[in-house]
C-alpha cells in the first residue's frame, strides 16, 4: 500500500513538473516568444534605420491585446478610478457582454489602442516623416523625424501628435502627445487623460523582427507610468494593408445579427 | 512507470490551470470560451464584411428542428491571411464548425481565434487565427 501511494505520488509530481516545463496554450502568450525565437535563428540581419514594410503583431491568441494585464497597472488616481468604473469593457477580468466600449459606435480606436490589435500596420521612411498606416480603420499618423520638438499646446486629438529619431541604428523611439480623453488605452477599459504621453521602442531586432514597448505616462490617471509587456512584431513582405473602416451600417448589422443576440437582454 | 488515472487528473488539472488566465484574458465575455462545441449543417448565408465576417448555417437539433446559427469569424482582412475568400463558402454548403457558443444559450457563437475551424465536406479545414 505504502509503496503504492510513493508510486502515485511520484508519477504525480513527474506528471506535474512535465506540465510546468511545456509552454502553456500555444494560442495564447507563448506564441510572440515562440516566433521570436524560431525566427531568430533564420532571419537575416537587421538593416539599420529602416523600419519600411508591413508589421503583424504577434501573440494575444489571435485577438486584441490588453494594453497591460490587470496585475501590471500602476495605481489610478481617484478621478481615472471614476472613469474606470463607468467603462464596461466586452473583454478581460471585468468584461461582459454588452458594455459600451466606444468602438462599438464606430468612435475612432485611437492610440495606443490601435497598436494592440490583430491586424498590421505599415511603416514607411521619407524624407523628414515616417507614416504609418492601420489596416484598422484604414487609419494612418505622421511621425515627424526633421528634428521638430513636440507643439507647446496641440489641439487634443485620436491618434495624437508623434514625433521620432534613431536612438541607434536599430532602435526607433517615438514620443506623443496631444491627446483627448475619449478613448480607451486598450480591450479591457483603462482610461486616460489628455495629459497621456506615450514612449515607443521600435527596436529592429533582425529582418523580420520588430520588439516593440511603449511606457504611458498619465500623473493625472496613474501614480506611476504604465509600462506594457515586450511584444514582437513580425515583417510580413508579401502582405498588404487592406481597408477596415469601421461603417456605422455594417457595424449595426453586425450588431443586430450577432452581438445583440449573443448578449443577454437586461431583466425587465 | 505506470501512470495512474489520478495522475492523468493531475496533469490535466495542471494544464487548465495553467491555460485559464492565459485565455480568460482575451475572451470576448460574450462567449463561453471555455466549451467548445462542434456544429454540422447547411450554410445559408456567408457575409463577407467588416467587422467580422459572419456564417449562417441551418443546423438540425435532437428533435429534428432546424436551428439558423450566427456565427462570428474575423474581418476580412485576416481572413484572407488565413486562406479565406469572399466565395469559401456558398449556400448550400454542408460543413462543421467548431466555435464558442453564447453564454446565454442563443444559436450564436464566435470561431475566431486558435480553437475555432470551419471543416469542409472534402475534409478541407480553414481557420482564422493566423497572424
Amino acid at each position: 500500500m505504502r509503496s503504492r501511494l510513493r508510486t502515485w505520488i511520484v508519477s504525480s509530481l513527474v506528471a506535474l513538473f512535465a506540465v510546468l516545463a511545456t509552454p502553456p496554450c500555444p494560442s495564447a502568450q507563448s506564441q510572440s516568444s515562440q516566433a521570436a525565437s524560431k525566427s531568430s535563428a533564420a532571419s537575416a540581419p537587421a538593416p539599420k534605420r529602416d523600419l519600411t514594410g508591413v508589421w503583424q503583431l504577434q501573440g494575444g491568441g489571435g485577438g486584441a491585446q490588453p494594453i497591460a494585464e490587470d496585475e501590471d497597472i500602476p495605481p489610478m488616481t481617484p478621478r481615472a478610478k471614476v472613469k474606470f468604473d463607468a467603462q464596461k469593457p466586452g473583454y478581460g477580468s471585468r468584461g461582459a457582454a454588452g458594455g459600451n466600449d466606444p468602438i462599438l459606435q464606430c468612435d475612432p480606436i485611437g492610440f495606443p489602442r490601435i497598436m494592440l490589435m490583430p491586424t498590421p500596420n505599415e511603416l514607411l521612411q521619407v524624407p523628414g516623416r515616417t507614416i504609418q498606416f492601420w489596416e484598422r480603420e484604414h487609419e494612418w499618423r505622421t511621425i515627424w523625424t526633421d528634428g521638430r520638438p513636440l507643439p507647446t499646446d496641440p489641439d487634443p486629438a485620436w491618434y495624437g501628435y508623434s514625433i521620432g529619431h534613431w536612438e541607434s541604428d536599430d532602435t526607433f523611439v517615438v514620443e506623443s502627445m496631444g491627446f483627448n480623453d475619449k478613448t480607451w488605452l486598450g480591450p479591457t477599459g483603462y482610461p486616460h487623460s489628455e495629459d497621456m504621453r506615450v514612449i515607443e521602442r521600435y527596436r529592429r531586432m533582425d529582418q523580420d523582427t520588430i520588439g516593440y514597448d511603449m511606457t504611458i505616462t498619465d500623473p493625472k490617471a496613474y501614480t506611476k507610468p504604465i509600462v506594457t509587456p515586450h511584444r514582437i512584431m513580425k515583417l510580413k513582405p508579401n502582405e498588404e494593408i487592406s481597408e477596415q473602416p469601421c461603417v456605422w451600417s455594417q457595424e449595426n448589422e453586425f450588431a443586430q445579427r450577432i452581438r445583440n443576440p449573443a448578449t443577454p437582454q437586461p431583466a425587465k | 512507470m505506470k501512470f495512474s488515472p489520478a495522475t492523468f487528473v493531475v496533469f490535466l488539472t495542471g494544464f487548465f490551470l495553467m491555460c485559464g488566465p492565459a485565455r480568460a484574458h482575451h475572451g470576448n465575455s460574450a462567449y463561453d470560451e471555455a466549451h467548445w462545441i462542434t456544429i454540422s449543417g447547411t450554410v445559408t448565408e456567408f457575409v463577407w464584411s467588416n467587422p467580422h465576417c459572419q456564417i449562417f448555417v441551418d443546423v438540425k437539433d435532437d428533435k429534428g428542428k432546424v436551428v439558423n446559427w450566427a456565427i462570428e469569424s474575423q474581418s476580412p482582412g485576416i481572413m484572407r491571411r488565413n486562406s479565406w475568400s469572399r466565395t469559401s463558402l456558398q449556400p448550400g454548403d454542408q460543413i462543421t464548425v467548431t466555435l464558442a457558443p453564447a453564454k446565454n444559450g442563443a444559436p450564436v457563437g464566435f470561431s475566431g481565434n486558435a480553437d475555432g475551424k470551419v471543416v469542409f465536406s472534402d475534409g478541407r479545414i480553414l481557420k482564422m487565427n493566423n497572424r
